[in-house]
């Protein structure tokens, strides 16, 4: 057993690397313009390419692969020649800046052809001071200088390469300067180290965001699931033990019925009914700063439409094996052994019945995760589909990969512990 | 109040017209208003109360939190704004220079007042002194250099580089005393107090602003910023030491906080959510919302305000390529916009009729005309004196997500069938439709709500010093009396003066014009009724100072 999890394991980070690529390569080649999805429509050509290079979208797609998996401070430190490090201010933003000698933190600023450094000692107040010493010149004439600004990119600044920018500087006006910002790398630690990157859309880090996102479906999912489940094994139950009764034929019937309406018709009914027309609870979910279950009213319609479509699909299914299984030779020879009806039942027919039932369960876990995104959009509901929704259709990669890598280990794990579960339902069933 | 003797010669004028009936109340202060007589003087030169008396009879209840659901984007430079949405947050906290009205009229604000010389090359900007900002620091003509000189910045790359830009030099802004700012233009222009209203115009803390205004959010405005998640929420709080009073004599603003939810784009979840009380009222400043005033429009726990706006849905026409070329034909399409028909399916008939010029009846310059009749014998007849006399097919570019552009299409599909237009609809994604714009030789553009009549001329209809026509002018369309006439205009303060020019100039575009206009849209603003004082802004532009709630 030890042996099968470990290889699962191993298969899960083969997955994971696989599908990381791909929606790289897929994100690559849609169409559409991250610059443009955020900035709108009208940004000038200049806005685009600034926006573009500050997200360090200008560069080669294995060099921003390997940014998004290793991170690129590594990269950056040999450029600037210091040490990097990331802290988060007591206001809570994240900040990256080089670690010069004896502890000092330092960034960098260029006012008009001067660099100045930004100082900020272990424990006393930043200052600025001048920092003209270390620009470094090329062969073939002009300055630059890598360093670290204050928008957490490390920038190669440079000076005297001929073309005239005019800044302005406070306190002195407009200046002339030959020179400013050249290229940029955006600061990461890397997906592998725990930090998948900066939301292109939002600007807010992504760790930031997904997790209460995920949280977030994952109790809309856990209610539903907590719900749908017992019910729809005991009515599956029920109705495959008197197959072609009155109540297995009214059970088959609207649990049909439920299941091809699709949510969204579903969900725009019931808010019609219970929300607008009968005012019984919010049809919609507007949570602020309060957590799901801080507002069970509002998770009542969504859970609903959730329930009746899955109940019906489980429903069948587990009707169906039942049906099958009391059909069996087994059963019957149980029966003329003159074994209680009851004991027949639980002993020996349900255990069989429910592998079918279990393997569609652990796939819906997966399809709960990712395909709630209609529900979620109906209601507003401020989950992980969602999330991944609005990521795509941005282009959002940073997000888009995080959202997809924990899909990934939603099916995946829940995979594993259908197979798991398989060996408790039949002892026939081994692996290793 | 100033002295009389500083004031603008045109608002002795305009005193003399009011009494002596050429205008009306409203258009005096419109007028003395756009040339910088501050809105209380106005009122008071008008014989009008006060707004602010006004208000005062009625009994204002103070506290409470607004619900707003919008938009939260990623924010770091206020100038770089590219939507509105986002300065519907910062709007609550930073402050304009300048205030135009859901009448376009233009107000000072952060301003005592403004001058502007004769030949409106010079403007003086008298700022209102003793307001402070929200970390302590005094509000003085610094932070309107500092602020300016951000906006022309290339480095900032803010869309008002492409607006003041033009007329405006960093050289040009002049401090000449702490609450004094000179502007030197390089040409004439008499919408610099609009300008200053632009939504990315916030002014700024010279002493601590750093490029992020989430991590130092110091404006003048009447909330603090407590909150900036992107995608999730923004929540301000009331400040004690603003500037502005409230009608019961204490500092606005009356609510406490405000909370901004970002709900997603999608509208259903967003009217339940207004329907059932969850939020108070719906940013439509980038979402349109004619779906949601359909859905609500009947609830009697909402209020819905219209304001008529100049956003428009506009039929142009490439006059560099054929057939459009010949003003026949380009004349024989606009005549076959059944005009009544068109605004009420497209858009329920919530807007006004257009008359194929880009000036509305709201704009101060507006000079009445007859709306043109659909004809289509007499489109018939152009187009077979134009050479085609078994009518002509055309390709009409449309984007899709803009329902009632498409649902025009399709009217005027069939309307100018008997004309013999044959009209292949090619519908696209409104981002494809962007993409080519300027380039398609028959398409229905967007454009946007602006309050004055020049501006959408002088960026779509004008030629640049060689000839070329300018990058927004979409139809290629240039005319030499026209372009006269409209630098004329750009440069006449006088409004009646301003509407002899502009009865010219409506006259050309709809004689040998580019565009059809069918009608001009409203916006709305929707509220739960709980809320009170809310205006209707054409911007849709959220400014909640004296905004108070009832009591629940």
């Amino acid at each position: 057993m030890a042996k099968f999890i470990i290889r699962r394991f191993f298969l899960l980070l083969l997955t994971m690397f696989l599908v990381s690529i791909a929606v790289f390569l897929i994100a690559e080649s849609s169409p559409g313009n991250v610059a443009r999805n955020v900035l709108g429509s009208f940004i000038t050509p200049e806005q685009e390419a600034s926006f573009l290079a500050q997200m360090g979208l200008d560069k080669p797609i294995w060099q921003r692969y390997l940014y998004w998996l290793t991170g690129s401070d590594w990269h950056a430190e040999k450029k600037v020649g210091l040490p990097l490090k990331r802290i988060t201010t007591p206001k809570g933003f994240e900040e990256w800046w080089a670690v010069g000698e004896g502890g000092n933190l330092l960034r960098w600023k260029m006012e008009g052809e001067d660099l100045i450094a930004v100082v900020k000692p272990p424990d006393s107040e930043t200052f600025e001071r001048p920092a003209n010493d270390r620009w470094q010149t090329y062969p073939e004439g002009g300055s630059y200088f890598w360093g670290i600004d204050t928008a957490n990119h490390a920038v190669r600044w440079e000076k005297g390469s001929g073309e005239t920018v005019w800044n302005f500087v406070m306190g002195s006006g407009w200046m002339a300067a030959t020179g400013g910002p050249a290229e940029y790398i955006p600061l990461k630690k890397g997906f592998v180290r725990g930090d998948p990157g900066v939301s292109l859309r939002t600007g807010r880090p992504v760790s930031k965001s997904i997790f209460v996102r995920l949280r977030n479906s994952l109790v809309l999912a856990g209610i539903a699931f907590a719900i749908v489940m017992p019910i729809a094994l005991f009515l599956g139950i029920l109705a495959g033990l008197k197959e072609g009764s009155l109540p297995d034929r009214f059970l088959s019937i609207s649990g049909m019925m439920f299941s091809v309406i699709p949510e969204f018709a579903t969900g725009i009914f019931l808010i019609l009914i219970f929300s607008h027309w009968l005012d019984l609870v919010p049809g919609a979910t507007v949570f602020g700063e309060k957590a799901p279950w801080e507002r069970i009213d509002m998770l009542i319609l969504p859970v609903l439409t959730l329930t009746l479509i899955e109940l019906g699909y489980i429903l069948r299914i587990t009707r169906a094996s039942m049906a099958e299984v009391m059909r069996s030779s087994y059963i019957r020879t149980a029966f003329l052994k003159g074994l209680p009806y009851w004991r027949v039942v639980f002993r020996h027919a349900v255990r069989n019945a429910l592998i079918a039932p279990i393997t569609v369960i652990m796939l819906h876990v997966n399809w709960l995760m990712g395909g709630i995104v209609i529900v979620e959009v109906v209601f507003g509901y401020p989950g992980l589909g969602k999330y991944l929704l609005d990521s795509a259709l941005y282009k959002d990669i940073n997000a888009l990969e995080a959202g997809t890598m924990i899909m990934v280990m939603v099916a995946v794990g829940t995979q594993l512990i259908a197979d798991v579960i398989y060996t408790f339902l039949n002892p026939r069933i081994r692996y290793g | 109040m100033r002295q009389e003797g500083k004031l603008h010669p045109l608002v002795k004028e305009l005193k003399l017209d009011l009494e002596t009936g050429k205008l009306s109340r409203r258009e005096f202060l419109r007028y003395s208003t756009l040339v910088g007589l501050s809105a209380t003087a106005a009122f008071g030169m008008a014989g009008l109360a006060s707004p602010r008396k006004l208000l005062a009879a009625q009994i204002i209840h103070r506290g409470g939190t607004l619900k707003v659901s919008s938009p939260i984007q990623k924010v770091t430079h206020p100038a770089q704004f590219s939507w509105v949405a986002p300065s519907q947050q910062l709007r609550q906290v930073a402050e304009y220079l300048t205030w135009t009205d859901s009448n376009n009229i233009t107000r000072p604000y952060l301003l005592e007042n403004w001058e502007a010389s004769e030949d409106l090359k010079t403007w003086t900007l008298n700022l209102r002194q003793g307001i402070k900002f929200n970390n302590g620091d005094e509000f003085t003509a610094d932070d309107v250099l500092f602020t300016m000189n951000q906006w022309l910045d290339k480095d900032v790359g803010s869309s008002l580089m492409g607006m003041v830009g033009h007329y405006l030099d960093p050289t040009g802004i002049e401090k000449t005393s702490n609450h004094q700012v000179v502007l030197h233009l390089k040409r004439a222009e008499i919408a610099v107090p609009e300008h200053l209203f632009h939504y990315p115009a916030l002014i700024l803390n010279h002493r601590t602003f750093e490029g992020d205004f989430i991590k130092r959010p110091h404006g003048t405005g009447p909330y603090t910023l407590e909150m900036y998640r992107e995608g999730e929420r923004c929540v301000v709080k009331r400040r004690e030491d603003y500037w502005q009073m409230g009608a019961d004599q204490k500092p606005l603003p009356y609510m406490d906080s405000i909370e901004f939810i970002d709900m997603g784009a999608e509208m259903a979840a967003q009217i339940s959510a207004i329907r059932a009380g969850e939020i108070d009222t719906i940013d439509l400043s980038d979402a349109g919302g004619t779906d949601v005033y359909q859905a609500l429009k009947d609830d009697p726990d909402i209020n819905i305000q219209p304001a008529t706006t100049s956003q428009a849905r506009v039929l142009r026409m490439r006059a560099d390529l054929k057939p459009w070329t010949d003003n026949r034909v380009r004349k024989a399409l606009k005549l076959c916009q059944h005009r009544e028909k068109i605004l009420a399916l497209a858009y329920f008939g919530q807007g006004i009729q257009g008359q194929d010029f880009h000036v509305y009846p709201k704009h101060p310059e507006y000079c009445k005309k007859d709306t043109p009749q659909y004809d289509t014998e007499k489109a018939k007849q152009f187009l077979k004196e134009a050479g085609y006399p078994d009518g002509l097919d055309v390709n009409l570019a449309v984007g899709s997500e803009w329902t009632d552009v498409v649902r025009f299409a399709e009217v005027l599909k069939q309307d100018a069938a008997p004309a013999g237009f044959r009209i292949n609809i090619r519908t696209m994604p409104n981002s494809q439709y962007w993409e080519k714009w300027t380039e398609v030789d028959l398409g229905i553009t967007p454009w946007t709500h602006r309050p004055l009549g020049t501006m959408v001329l002088n960026l779509a209809f004008t030629a640049d010093e060689a000839g070329k026509p300018v990058a927004w002018n979409e139809t290629r369309w240039v005319d030499e009396e026209f372009s006269k006439l409209l630098n004329q205009a750009n440069g006449t303060l006088d409004v009646d003066e301003r509407r002899k020019i502009f009865c010219k100039l409506e006259d050309i575009q709809m004689e040998r014009g580019s565009i059809g206009i069918p009608y001009w849209r409203n916006v709305w603003m929707v509220t739960r009724s709980r809320v009170e004082n809310v205006e209707s802004h054409p911007n849709l532009y959220m400014l909640f100072n004296t905004v108070w709630l009832k009591k629940s």
